[in-house]
């Protein structure tokens, strides 16, 4: 199975590439996220139907928390998928022009599926630097010279990120000479062999290299760039996705930490980096003029707590699953319709945009809804972790830290709050409004994302709650 | 022999310090490949022949003779002469060059001291070029530079790799190949285009975008 998720992106790539038929093309833009959900959900119920080479065996596998990963990525893909039709309709792309995107698309999310289910250290690397060199093509897509900018800064800023994270992967089998191995199930095993003192210097370094891309503060300088610059359906992609495969791998390293017990010094920097991008992001969200820049800083904000959540210890990472879930979607969502918002008002300053509501009500109650999930406000998932964060922090004798934590997020949501509500309600009298539909695609994928936002947060199923409890206990 | 190889490694990083003209920057990364390629055939002898093979393969006509004579071509099409003025000067930075290798020497002594399964060298010189290559990215304004200095940085981590002598499997090693060369393909790609559409090609020209 894991053969189909790897290799039927490139093989349909191809095919789109080369047939140069805009039936195909389209055809294919949907189908590969429907069998993406159907061998995720099938690999989450344990089936197997198809044997794999033995080669492939060995370097990728199944695992709860990278089925997680991959349920997530899954139904990201599929509602940023529909939405690209829209995309392509609204812009008028030429048929080579929804190729190449098509096709690149495909690559990213082999690439992402890589890194989400290698079993060694180095092999996952290689494909985090893949997902980087496609994911900046998609970017550039709209050959702006904004884009052109932004693509050129992400692309060279996580290349010396992920090369630094490669010098830690190098310092670590430094460290494990004595069984010399760079598959995790060795490193886990062999964790107490691992010089502490080479595994700690490693671990910084896989923390500075991972989490730029992973876009935590200080090192986040790319994040807002690309995220405002590329098409809406690629931003969502990269913050409903991209963000938290690499956030994986960054799980992945930390596991050796806890197994060598050395998990002091990580939580350590994980608390300080998870804290400095929340603050970055407050800061920020108060004086934002630019909307797509704003869900950007909300995405370097929640991978700042889901970095706090995976410090605290088990109660925190089990919250942390269940926020990287409510942040892909919402996000997802977010940027969805940001791009329906562009549509109507071709900018993306928050000033020039108001009575959203009246242009187009669908747009302004899904943007509206989205922004209380992704602050939290219950029935929403975010809610619920959230709140457990703050009993973690409690639970792991750190209580005080919870009222920073609290103030900032606070800080955040009236930013936030502040600009969406501007934008739906603000009138400008002046000008006559009137109300436009779009094409229903423009509208489904985000409200497919609400409705699995809210069956999470009031009715959880047994066997999402399974998988959540899964992957959680990856880390113990 | 390979001794001589590796500070004649370390020299060249000294060189490009000083060096303005950026043909002379290619020719040095040619020769750094060229190095790389003799220290492989030299010294990994414990390693198995394939792997050997093909990182000789990679180290020749990759790092010494494709990407520079890639990155030649696009230097001459675009007629770019020299490095403009740096934000720190020529001779503060042959100062904190010489600080650099300061603190790589002491790493290869430290690392032979407590016998941290490394060659003390090879240690000590790898980390001199990653650290000079970050330096110099920061430190020069052109983007054609940044792009050299990030293969002077692939190189520093290479020789570090080589430090550890331990074997990564076949897989991971044409991944890495692969993403470098593309990386380096898709970077000249952006260059390009810069140039273009900027009409220019220094780092100072590339903000539009900001808070």
């Amino acid at each position: 199975m894991i053969f189909i998720l790897l290799f039927l992106p490139v093989l349909l790539g191809a095919i789109v590439l080369l047939s140069k038929s805009r039936i195909i093309t389209r055809t294919s833009l949907i189908l590969l996220p429907m069998v993406y959900i159907a061998v995720t959900i099938s690999a989450w119920s344990g089936l197997n139907w198809i044997i794999l080479p033995g080669w492939l065996n060995i370097f990728f596998k199944f695992d709860p928390i990278g089925i997680l990963f991959l349920a997530v990525m899954s139904v990201v893909f599929l509602a940023s998928s529909i939405y690209s039709i829209f995309y392509f309709d609204e812009h008028n792309c030429s048929v080579q022009q929804e190729a190449v995107y098509t096709a690149t698309m495909f690559l990213f999310v082999a690439a992402m599926t890589g890194v989400l289910l290698s079993t060694h250290l180095a092999l996952m690397w290689v494909f985090v630097e893949a997902t980087t060199l496609t994911s900046a093509l998609l970017i550039y897509f709209e050959k702006k010279k904004s884009s052109l900018e932004a693509a050129w800064k992400y692309i060279y800023i996580c290349s010396i990120g992920i090369t630094l994270a490669f010098v830690g992967i190098i310092i670590l089998s430094i460290g494990s000479r004595s069984f010399n191995s760079l598959f995790f199930s060795d490193l886990y095993s062999h964790s107490s062999e691992i010089n502490p003192f080479w595994l700690q210097i490693s671990f910084a370094f896989i923390l500075v290299g991972f989490g730029t891309k992973v876009g935590v503060a200080p090192i986040h300088a790319w994040l807002p760039d690309a995220h405002s610059e590329a098409p809406s359906p690629v931003s969502a992609m990269l913050s409903g996705t991209l963000l938290n495969t690499a956030f994986l791998g960054l799980i992945r390293v930390q596991e050796i930490m806890i197994d060598a017990h050395r998990e002091e010094f990580s939580n350590f920097l994980l608390l300080v980096t998870g804290f400095l991008s929340l603050l970055i992001s407050a800061v920020f969200m108060l004086q934002i003029k630019n909307y797509k820049r704003m869900l950007a800083y909300s995405s370097i904000e929640n991978m700042g707590i889901l970095f706090i959540g995976i410090a605290l210890g088990k109660p925190g990472i089990f919250a942390a699953m269940i926020l990287l879930a409510a942040h892909s979607f919402s996000k997802t969502s977010l940027f969805l319709t940001s791009g329906n918002i562009l549509h109507h008002f071709k900018t993306k300053k928050i000033e020039s945009v108001h009575s959203l509501l009246k242009r187009d009500s669908i747009t302004g109650w899904i943007w509206i809804i989205s922004l209380l999930s992704i602050s939290g406000i219950p029935p929403f998932p975010a809610f619920i972790a959230k709140f457990l964060i703050a009993k973690a922090f409690f639970a792991a004798g750190l209580g005080w830290l919870s009222i920073p934590f609290f103030i900032l997020l606070a800080v955040i949501i009236y930013g936030m709050g502040n600009a969406v509500f501007k934008m739906s309600f603000g009138e400008n009298k002046s000008e006559i409004i009137e109300s436009k539909r779009l094409n229903f695609s423009a509208y489904t994928g985000q409200v497919l994302m609400l409705l699995l936002l809210i069956a999470i947060g009031t009715n959880i199923p047994e066997t999402v709650l399974n998988l959540l409890k899964n992957a959680a206990s990856f880390l113990n | 022999m390979s001794n001589i190889l590796i500070i004649l490694l370390g020299t060249s990083i000294l060189y490009i310090f000083a060096a303005s003209r950026i043909e002379s920057y290619v020719k040095t990364l040619a020769f750094q490949g060229l190095a790389l390629f003799f220290l492989v055939i030299f010294d990994l002898k414990e390693i198995n022949w394939l792997n050997i093979a093909f990182l000789a393969i990679e180290t020749l006509l990759v790092k010494a003779i494709i990407i520079p004579l890639f990155l030649l071509r696009v230097i001459r099409k675009n007629e770019i002469g020299r490095e403009v003025e740096p934000y720190i000067s020529q001779f503060y930075s042959m100062l904190i060059a010489s600080g650099i290798f300061i603190l790589g020497f002491v790493a290869a002594f430290w690392s032979a001291k407590v016998g941290a399964g490394v060659k003390p060298l090879y240690f000590g010189v790898s980390i001199v070029l990653i650290i000079a290559s970050l330096f110099l990215i920061v430190n020069r304004k052109r983007i054609i530079t940044h792009i050299l200095c990030y293969m002077i940085l692939e190189n520093g981590i290479f020789l570090l790799s080589l430090s550890v002598a331990n074997e990564m499997p076949m897989l991971v090693n044409l991944g890495v190949l692969l993403d470098l060369f593309v990386g380096i393909y898709l970077f000249v790609i952006f260059f390009n285009k810069i140039q273009e559409m900027f009409d220019g090609n220094h780092i100072d020209i590339l903000t539009e975008l900001k808070d």
